[in-house]
């Protein structure tokens, strides 16, 4: 995709449409059917704003990874020869993504979309995969709405969620002993969602919270909302804020000392590429939940040297993420030996799944939700940092069937 | 040698109306074709370029033309036209949502909130003018915002109001598909822009004109500058509303994006660099920014706002009166009329100097 063929299209279009020159163009691109001989997956993110280096052009790069260990695994047999992989920049804005979505699948020939950041994006594009019934594997966003409220046959959450957030540092930090709480939050939809989660989840493990701070948002002055949680003397302060909100809080907890008082901080959700950026001194001793780690373990630690080699970074959970979602598809896709939506979508309903990223993970065919074994991570102290992106410590592994919304407990009906 | 003036516009209704007996004809013509070439030019679009881009185009292209309806003939910057845009887009959702509404009439009914909401603020905002009239306009915007996001429970706060129907009596091709949409919405939109230009040229417009570059002399005429202002206020709301309720139906939900201001900025941006006082402008704006912005989303390019920023910022400083103004001088220096007696009006440099 040089930039200059996208300017000669631009320039070209452009120009025809201004002299209003007869349609030569014409709809052109494939029309998306498997007799094409291939299969397409699209990575629809943000290539450009907040979440580039969360996701961003690098998880085009874990999609491709996991095309080749495909077409690696299975050679000749395999059921398709050619797998493109597309991407398009959402930008974070929920109409891009909408109309993108819609060109990925019936322009492109998509046969599913992964990823996409962003709640209201990742709806839109929810109601776009249904319409079309085309497959969309959900990554990068949060809401629980896509597995509640707004779920449907052809979409799927693969890695997190609030409800898993809240679940695993809550309820981990309440039984390993930090039972009395105090929570800060940015007063809005976000905010107040990840509120109520953590007071479930934390009371459900037999603490308590006391005070529920609300504070404005945005704001970069945390100090009178600290000095106020820590003078109830809780055993940890839960901090609901996001990007650059949390850095602000988190700077003004170490300056504030608190830690030595003996209050943790816990972070409702904060991600390895905010410790990187920071930097770990920012950050040490802060709690938080983490859907997968790089260095846990042999595996994972081989798949992101693999991924260092290509990338020149480290991968955070949503690189692996994205990559287990392609490789499963496309497992799925050589099982049945096609790419019609409903049949790949029949697979993996209820399938288990032990991947790179998924750990005892399953898909379950009621709402669609991944499940898999996550952890409460812990930032290290600058000493104990033995390369770079060796920030985590993982304090406990939950186990998939208690990190997620109880099936009971969600209002996903599949029409 | 007169001074320059100000104001940035030399719009349509700025140079002589109708009476230049020489360039009548010509330009009586020239209209026409423009005219023709431009309804040719939305009925071929969603063949050229992708059916949803294509609607966004007409959206944005009206949404544009409202904002120029502001700024390029009574000289006002606003600066908060989301607030009209993004309130119809909530109104015509939630109508459409909750009430079944075919769309046209969802989108007519967010038109008329629109309208309704700017009413008050523009009774408050035309008080100011300049960069302070931006200011006030940006705060109310602002407030919907807010108000928006907060209130969940109707509006999705910011994931948005989601699944919204494009009902339009059940005809299905016209429900499901974009192309089809759009052929649908396009009387709408077309409607909108034709409202736009009967204000620009009638009495009414004239004297919205001459508010713009006399405010003082106007009101010693008697008329009540004010009043005027407020009421092209309220209409350019109600347009920006139609352009808004399509835009959020076409796509099937509305997002918190449809009221923050980054909208207000991207309009006007659409707006300038097509050319203000031309409401041709607006439209050749509304296309040119549309498609680059949807072929820099697959370009992996990551700096989609360097190139748009770029683009603006030669525009502003190489072709002051924009794309459609400088395209129109080049055709009238061409045919060897004066600049003056063309249908694009005056330029600046004609009687800067």
């Amino acid at each position: 995709m040089s930039s200059k063929r996208l300017v000669a299209t631009a320039v070209v279009s452009s120009a025809a449409l201004l002299l209003s020159a007869c349609g030569s163009g014409g709809p052109g691109g494939g029309d998306g059917e498997f007799t094409d001989g291939k299969v397409t997956l699209a990575v629809l993110n943000d290539q450009s704003g907040v979440y580039k280096d969360l996701s961003g052009p690098n998880s085009v790069k874990a999609v491709e990874m996991a095309v080749a260990d495909f077409q690696e695994k299975y050679g000749d047999d395999a059921v398709v020869e050619e797998v493109e992989v597309v991407s398009a920049d959402h930008q974070n804005k929920p109409d891009i993504a909408n109309t993108k979505a819609q060109e990925l699948y019936d322009r492109e020939g998509a046969d599913i979309i992964l990823d996409v950041p962003t709640s209201s994006a990742a709806l839109a594009v929810a109601t776009q995969a249904a319409e079309q019934q085309k497959l969309y594997i959900n990554i990068g966003a949060g809401t629980t709405e896509l597995t509640n409220g707004q779920c449907n046959k052809y979409t799927f959450h693969w890695a997190y969620d609030t409800y898993q957030l809240a679940q695993t540092t809550g309820t981990a930090i309440a039984e390993a002993g930090g039972t009395d709480w105090q929570i800060i939050y940015p007063d809005y939809a976000f905010g107040q969602d990840m509120d109520k989660s953590f007071t479930a989840a934390v009371e459900g493990a037999g603490g308590t919270v006391g005070d529920h701070i609300a504070t404005p948002f945005p704001n970069d002055n945390f100090t009178t909302f600290l000095t106020k949680a820590a003078s109830a003397e809780p055993d940890v302060i839960g901090a609901m804020q996001a990007g650059g909100d949390l850095i602000n809080l988190v700077k003004q907890y170490n300056e504030g000392g608190y830690a030595d008082d003996g209050i943790d901080l816990a972070v409702g959700l904060m991600f390895i590429t905010d410790i990187h950026s920071l930097g770990v001194e920012a950050f040490e001793g802060v709690q938080f939940a983490e859907a997968w780690y790089w260095n846990l373990d042999e595996e994972n630690r081989a798949w992101a040297d693999r991924f260092l080699d290509e990338t020149g970074t480290r991968p955070s959970f949503a690189h692996a993420a994205n990559y287990s979602a392609a490789l499963q598809y496309l497992e799925a896709v050589q099982a049945e030996g096609t790419d019609d939506a409903d049949t790949v979508v029949g697979h993996l309903e209820g399938k288990e799944i032990d991947d790179v990223f998924l750990k005892n993970g399953k898909v379950r065919a009621e709402d669609h939700r991944v499940i898999h074994d996550v952890y409460l991570a812990k930032v290290k102290s600058p000493d104990a940092v033995e390369e770079e992106w060796d920030y985590e410590e993982i304090v406990s592994t939950i186990p998939a069937e208690d990190a997620f919304m109880p099936l009971e407990d969600s209002s996903c009906s599949m029409g | 040698m007169s001074a320059p003036t100000q104001t940035t516009a030399r719009g349509a209704a700025a140079s002589s109306p109708d009476a230049a007996p020489r360039g009548f004809l010509g330009r009586s013509t020239r209209r026409w074709l423009l005219l023709a070439a431009g309804l040719v030019l939305a009925l071929v679009l969603p063949w050229v370029i992708y059916p949803p881009v294509a609607m966004d185009i007409a959206a944005w292209a009206l949404f544009a033309v409202a904002l120029d309806l502001l700024l390029g003939y009574a000289g006002l910057l606003s600066f908060g036209h989301a607030a009209f845009w993004g309130g119809s887009a909530y109104v015509a959702g939630l109508t459409a949502v909750h009430w079944g509404l075919p769309f046209p009439l969802a989108v007519l009914v967010g038109a008329v909130f629109a309208m309704a909401l700017a009413w008050p603020i523009g009774m408050l905002s035309v008080r100011r003018s300049g960069i302070y009239f931006a200011m006030v306009t940006l705060a109310f915007a602002q407030m919907l915002f807010f108000v928006v996001n907060q209130w969940r429970g109707l509006t999705g706060g910011e994931n948005g109001l989601q699944g919204v129907p494009a009902g339009f009596f059940g005809v299905e091709a016209v429900e499901r598909e974009a192309f089809w949409f759009y052929y649908a919405a396009l009387p709408m939109i077309i409607g909108g822009m034709w409202l736009a230009w009967r204000v620009v040229h009638s009495p009414f417009g004239r004297v919205l004109v001459a508010t713009r570059d006399n405010p003082a002399r106007a009101r010693a005429l008697g008329y009540d500058v004010d009043r005027y202002r407020v009421m092209v206020f309220v209409i350019s709301a109600g347009l920006a509303g139609v352009a808004g309720g399509l835009f959020a139906i076409s796509h099937g939900f509305v997002s918190l994006q449809e009221v923050a201001w980054q909208t207000s900025g991207k309009v006007v941006l659409i707006t300038v660099l097509g050319g203000i006082g031309t409401l041709w402008g607006a439209i050749v704006g509304a296309v040119v920014i549309v498609i680059l912005e949807d072929q820099l989303a697959s370009s992996g390019f990551d700096g989609i706002g360097i190139i748009t920023g770029s683009v603006f910022i030669i525009v502003v400083l190489l072709f002051r009166r924009g794309v459609w103004g400088t395209v129109a001088d080049a055709v009238a220096r061409r045919t060897g009329r004066r600049p003056a007696d063309e249908a694009v009006g005056a330029a600046d440099g004609e009687d800067g100097r």
